[in-house]
This record gives structure tokens, sequence and C-alpha cells, in this order.
């Protein structure tokens, strides 16, 4: 479904060995030579195409001679943490009160349908009309943009739990809240992550709209200024930061699922057993 | 029969139901504004925001050439953006090493944020329509590439173990078996990219644009004429919705297979297609 939990397929569907990383770099080595010919001798028009050299001397001014980016990417990244943070907290503890309920979810329904289609970075303006210009503005957008997938992904979940299990639960006589804890809630958790995942993915691309739209710092600022004064080499360089906090963003998200949905994994379940087994027979020799 | 009413009964009851809680809920959000428990600078009365649809689309028509605007932007964006995934997504799948060299760099492409690069495209492309175009396609050509590539790849290995054995060649076995099956995945991944290129040409249009829903809205929220506003963000909705239903529709068209009832007319009209030919050539 998501975007994001396919990138891992593509990247471990070929198989690595020195002759092929060998080729790879060769290919991004002959890429960037023939890019920085190119732009030396005029064929490449240097407004698309900043020569490479220029992009890695604007690495060295921006983060070490000038030191300017640090504040930007600072606060780009506090505010999509508080606004990530904040949106799926609400979405997943809101999905998870009304899926409790048959008849709420159903009311819900349309209007989950209606504001999916609505393009969610779109509401930017009008936040922005409400909370002005600074930090709350900004944060509520990336709390928006945040909000809607773990929500649905959450309510999904709930909505898909085994009849047969369920009836297996009521009929050993467990309570509303142990079918929640042992069945609903570990039976939703993988799309719960999945949904966060996807929110994740777009909590960078709100923040930089919203900064787009209005805003005096931040990393959207620092490309819009660059490109204003069509400084080609410094916008690229704020945009590969923003690629390298995005992989890193990737593979956080994916440690995060990685580390809560441990049975997916065999060697993780078997792990996670092995300590709760040594756990529990601890538990039992204290006992007698 | 009885069945058949009393279930189409069911359905108006529950539609009933349905419509008397949204008016529950738009009134008591009305008379909470009114009574000044809402802030209506952020959340406009639902009369306003009646108001302003009529204005917009009423009064002053003002708003569909704004809609057609955004609607070919969009469009347009998706149309490219999604037959450069189709194109690479094909390319890999028919060649190995091809999908090696090629996935690193579509990777990369997905982990930036497209919108970034949004004022570097505007100052690529210019103030006018090619750039939101352009930036709708940078962002809607990731989920086409991945879902075409994931579902070319995975075949059935006896199917292509039986199309090898009746002795299919590369290109028939591409055609007549792989393109089949990995179609309803790519509209799955289609209906993903064309909301996306949406949302890549609404925020081109923010930050640099003379029409389009976007700039309406923008120019609606800054001058705080919420209600207008939010009847503006109403019509994107819209035009999501438009835009998904299309791909909808064409994904029932052409991947005809997977409802019964379209698999029963398309076969059946081939079928007669077959009789008139068979007919033509023993008389």
């Amino acid at each position: 479904m998501s975007a994001t939990d396919e990138t891992s397929a593509l990247a471990s569907s070929g198989q690595w060995s020195w002759r092929i990383v060998a080729n790879h770099v060769a290919i991004l080595a002959g890429l960037l030579g023939a890019w920085e010919i190119g732009a030396r001798t005029g064929f490449l028009d240097p407004l698309f195409f900043p020569r490479p050299t220029d992009i890695l001397a604007g690495f060295w001014r921006l983060y070490v001679t000038q030191g300017n980016i640090w504040d930007h990417l600072g606060l780009t990244v506090a505010e999509v943490l508080t606004g990530f943070v904040a949106g799926s907290v609400l979405g997943i503890g809101l999905a998870l009160l009304v899926g409790m309920s048959d008849r709420l979810r159903r009311y819900l329904k349309p209007y989950v349908i209606i504001s999916e289609a609505t393009p969610r970075i779109a509401i930017g303006p009008v936040i922005i009309a409400a909370f002005g210009f600074g930090w709350t503005s900004k944060v509520a957008i990336v709390m928006l943009v945040c909000f809607f997938a773990p929500f649905v992904n959450t309510l999904n979940g709930m909505v898909n739990v085994d009849e047969n299990e369920m009836d297996m639960m009521r009929s050993m006589r467990a309570s509303k809240w142990q079918i929640f804890r042992k069945l609903m809630l570990p039976d939703a958790l993988p799309e719960i992550l999945g949904g966060l995942r996807l929110a994740m993915a777009s909590a960078l691309g709100g923040a930089l709209v919203a900064e787009f739209i209005a805003s005096n710092a931040g990393l959207g600022v620092l490309i819009n200024q660059y490109t204003g004064v069509l400084n080609m080499a410094s916008a690229f360089v704020c945009v590969l930061t923003l690629t390298v906090l995005g992989f890193f963003i990737f593979r956080g998200m994916e440690a995060l699922d990685h580390w809560i949905v441990f049975w997916s994994d065999r060697r993780r379940t078997e792990q996670v057993s092995r300590r709760r087994a040594r756990a529990w027979s601890e538990r039992m020799e204290k006992r007698t | 029969m009885s069945a058949a009413v009393y279930t189409m009964l069911g359905r108006g009851v529950s539609a009933a139901k349905h419509l008397l809680v949204f008016v529950a809920f738009i009134l008591t959000w009305e008379v909470a504004a009114r009574l000044g428990l809402i802030d209506t600078v952020l959340l406009p009365r639902p009369a306003e925001i009646a108001a302003g649809i009529v204005e917009l689309y009423v009064e002053k028509g003002s708003i569909y050439r704004h809609f057609a605007i955004t609607f070919y932007e969009a469009f347009a964006g998706f149309v490219i953006g999604g037959g450069i995934g189709l194109a690479l997504a094909a390319g890999s799948a028919l060649s190995a090493s091809f999908r090696r060299y090629v996935a690193p760099y579509a990777i990369v492409l997905n982990v930036t944020p497209g919108l970034a690069l949004t004022p570097i495209v505007i100052a690529w492309f210019g103030f006018g329509y090619s750039s939101k175009i352009a930036l709708g396609a940078i962002v809607c050509f990731f989920p086409v590439f991945v879902n075409a590539l994931i579902a070319l790849t995975r075949g059935d290995e006896d199917t292509i173990e039986m199309f090898r054995s009746l002795g299919a060649s590369r290109w028939q076995t591409f055609m007549k078996l792989q393109v089949p099956q990995a179609l309803p995945l790519v509209f799955a991944g289609f209906k993903i990219a064309i909301t996306t290129a949406l949302v890549g040409a609404v925020v081109a249009e923010f930050s640099q644009g003379t029409a389009g829903i976007g700039i309406l809205m923008q120019r609606y929220a800054f001058a705080l004429q919420m209600g207008n506003a939010i009847a503006s963000l109403l019509s994107m909705s819209l035009l999501g919705l438009l835009l998904f239903y299309l791909i909808e529709i064409l994904d029932d068209r052409i991947v005809f297979w997977r409802r019964d009832a379209r698999m029963a007319a398309v076969s059946r009209r081939r079928r007669a297609k077959w009789d008139v030919r068979s007919n033509k050539t023993s008389t």
C-alpha cells in the first residue's frame, strides 16, 4: 500500500558483491564527471545543473565556514518531531476510542473518506491565517498531516479483527479490556506502525510546505532564499541534507517497526520468546 | 423479493440516520459558533461556508476556471510522472541489471521529500503551468514506479514455467502474463499517485501562481475570508474525489476480470465478435 513499505523491498532485491558495488561507483563517478564537464563547458545550463564541485563547496560553506544551516535544520527537525508525536498520538488515541464502538465507527466513516480525498497540506494557508506565522502554525500543520494516516490505519486494524478469534476470547470469558489488550491491539499493531511510517514520510514535506508558505526560519525558508537569488548549488545542498534526513527517518521508522512488531520476523520472535521464557522461569524459581 | 425490499428499506433508514447525524452536527456547530464557543476565524460558521459556496459557484462563478486549471495541472503531472514511472518499471522488470543500477537513484528520490523541490522547480520552469505540472510529476513518480515494479516482478513460478514450456517468447510472457497480472496493483499505485499529483500542483500554486484552486484558497485565507477559503478547500476535496474516481473507472474498464459482472459482459462481447469472425471465414 504505502510507498515507504516497498522501498525496503526494492533495496533488498539485489545481491551485493564487490563487482556490483564497483560498477555502481563507476556509474556514479561517470555521471558526476559528465555533469561537471558539461557544466564547465557550458553545455549544461548551470541553472538546472549546478556543478558537483560547487555543490561540494556549498556543503563546506553551509556547514563549516558559515555554519548557517544548523539553526534552520534544528528548527525544521523540531517542528517535524513535535508535530509528528502530537498528531500520531492524537490519531491513534482517537481511533482506539472510536474503534471500541461499532456505531461511532459507522457514522464517522463518510467524513474520514472525504478528509482522505482532501490534500492535507492544502489546508496550510487556512491554518497559517488562524495561528499566525510562527512556530505554532508549523507544528499544527505537521500535526494535521500526521493525524490521518495513523487514525485511518488504526481504525482499519481494529475493524479487521478475526471474528473466530473474537468468539474464542469471548467463550473463554475474556473481559472487554482483555480482548482489546490481547487481541485487537496486537492484531492492529502492524497496521498502526504502517500508518506511523506514512505519517512520518509526509511530516517532513508538511513542515517544508508550511515554511514555504510563510515563515522566517527553517530549511524551507533557506531553500526559498537561495533559489530566490538563483544560488542553485546552495539550494541543492539543502535538498541533499533533506535526503539524508529522510533516509535516517526512514531507517528509524523501520527499526521501530522491527522492535515493536517483533513477531513478523522469525529470528526476533525467537529472541523475544527466549527472553520472556527466561524471565518467566526466574519468577517461578523465586516463588518456590 | 421481500428480502430485497427489506434491504432497500434498511438502506433508506441508515441513509436517513446518517443524514440526521450530519444535520445535528452542523446545527451544533452553528449554534456553538453563534454563542462564541468556537473561534470563527479558525473555523467559520457552516452558514458562512454555505454562503461562500454559493458565492463561488453561483454568484461569481469564478471557481470553475481555477478548478479546471488545477485539474489540468494535476492530471498532466500524473500522466508525465506515471509514464516515466511505468517506463522505468517495465525496463527494470525486463532487465535485472537495469533494475540494479536504477533502483538506488529511485530510492534517493523517494526519501527526499519531493515538495522540498518546490522553489527549485519554480526557478527552473517559471511561474506558469509547467512548474506545477513538473512538481506533480516529481511527486507522483515513485508510487507508480514501485507498485508497477513489484507487480511485474512478482510472477507465479508455475505459470511462468508453463509459458516457457509452451514456447512463449520473452515478449509474449511479458505481455500476456506479467502485464495482466500486474495491472490491479499498478492501478492501486495510480490511485495513490493521482492524489499526490494534486498535492504537488496545489503546493506549487501556494508558492507561486496566478490561477488555480490553491492560489484562490490562499488569497481568501490571507484576506481572512474563512468561509470562502473553506469553500475552496471543499472544492479541492471534490477535485481529489473526481480524480480518484476517474482512475477507479479506468480501473474498472481495463482490469475487467476482477468484477464478475464486468467479466461476463466483456467475455460475451468478445465471444460475439469471435462468432462473427468465424462465420465470415466459414462462408
